[in-house]
């Protein structure tokens, strides 16, 4: 790979780091990390004085970031097929959860709203899953550009 | 992404001009992006501070730290994106020597400084404003300037 393509995509996985922080300071502050804060975030709290989200309001949210999701997603990950272990099993399953953790991340508050509670665990272990595996994803990357 | 499979970018008709477009769109997306900017949010300290911090004389409210939040992070998707593909076309564009090293390196570090300003003046302190504006403007110009050169070289260079 030419020197300028390995800077630039150091650059991008700092953007990365970045964009994940900011998303998770963005998850806390508005939503919050326990599965009470997203069940009250979603289905208000009297108590809290917060109404309940509607699915129109949900959508609305959802809707930036399923392009955002995809396309952030298939660029990070297609890096991969650059490196030595592009053909390795581990980068296929990688592939499968990036992809099925983002798809659960954004659709869990429906069926929170429809009444599956349930779902605020899949809400924050989805998006824990999301966090982790772009930062394992970012560590491939980054060694294979040091080190290849 | 396509055009780095092509070999010879210059001598192909159907690429060509698509990526004269591309570049066409990112140019007006980096000027827009400053007058938007200097309309909703400043570019001058004395503005950014207005926005992020509001002022009780004039009744102006400060941002709340969710609308800040959202703005970050809408603010690194956009360019995290635009900065990635705007470097793939210039690295096929321009010559591979020390000075596109550099200017990949001025853009993506001022770019990634001033996101990390951003919120350093909104929750630290303000005295971090002026890097946050000289940051703003190093990476619109270096950007500004590669899609221009990438342009040129496109259609007139013939050494590459």
């Amino acid at each position: 790979m030419k020197k300028a393509y390995k800077h630039s995509i150091l650059y991008f996985l700092l953007f990365s780091l970045l964009l994940l922080s900011s998303g998770l300071m963005l998850f806390e502050h508005k939503i919050g990390l326990n599965v009470n804060s997203v069940l009250d975030y979603y289905l208000g709290n009297q108590d809290k004085y917060t109404a309940a989200k509607s699915m129109d309001g949900v959508l609305k949210i959802v809707l930036p970031h399923i392009f955002a999701f995809g396309l952030f997603s298939m660029v990070i990950l297609h890096f991969l097929l650059f490196t030595s272990s592009r053909n390795k099993a581990e980068i296929k399953i990688i592939v499968y959860l990036t992809f099925t953790s983002a798809l659960l991340e954004i659709a869990a508050p429906f069926f929170i709203i429809l009444g599956a509670g349930f779902f605020a665990y899949l809400k924050i272990g989805s998006f824990v899953l999301f966090e982790s595996l772009i930062i394992y994803i970012s560590w491939l990357l980054f060694k294979s550009i040091i080190h290849d | 992404m396509r055009f780095t499979l092509i070999k010879d970018l210059r001598q192909d008709a159907t690429m060509k001009p698509i990526l004269a477009g591309l570049l066409l769109f990112i140019f007006l997306f980096l000027l827009s992006d400053i007058f938007v900017k200097y309309s909703n949010f400043g570019i001058f300290p004395h503005a950014l501070k207005l926005t992020l911090f509001g002022d009780e004389e004039q009744f102006l409210d400060p941002l709340s730290q969710s609308s800040f939040l959202e703005f970050w992070h809408v603010e690194i998707f956009f360019m995290m994106m635009i900065l990635l593909t705007l470097n793939a076309v210039f690295i096929r564009l321009t010559p591979p020597d020390t000075s596109q090293i550099i200017v990949i390196n001025l853009v993506m570090i001022s770019a990634i400084l001033s996101l990390i300003s951003l919120p350093l003046s909104f929750f630290l302190s303000d005295s971090f404003i002026e890097l946050y504006v000289v940051c703003f403007f190093t990476w619109h110009l270096f950007a500004l300037y590669m899609a221009l050169y990438s342009f040129w070289n496109l259609y007139y260079e013939k050494s590459i």
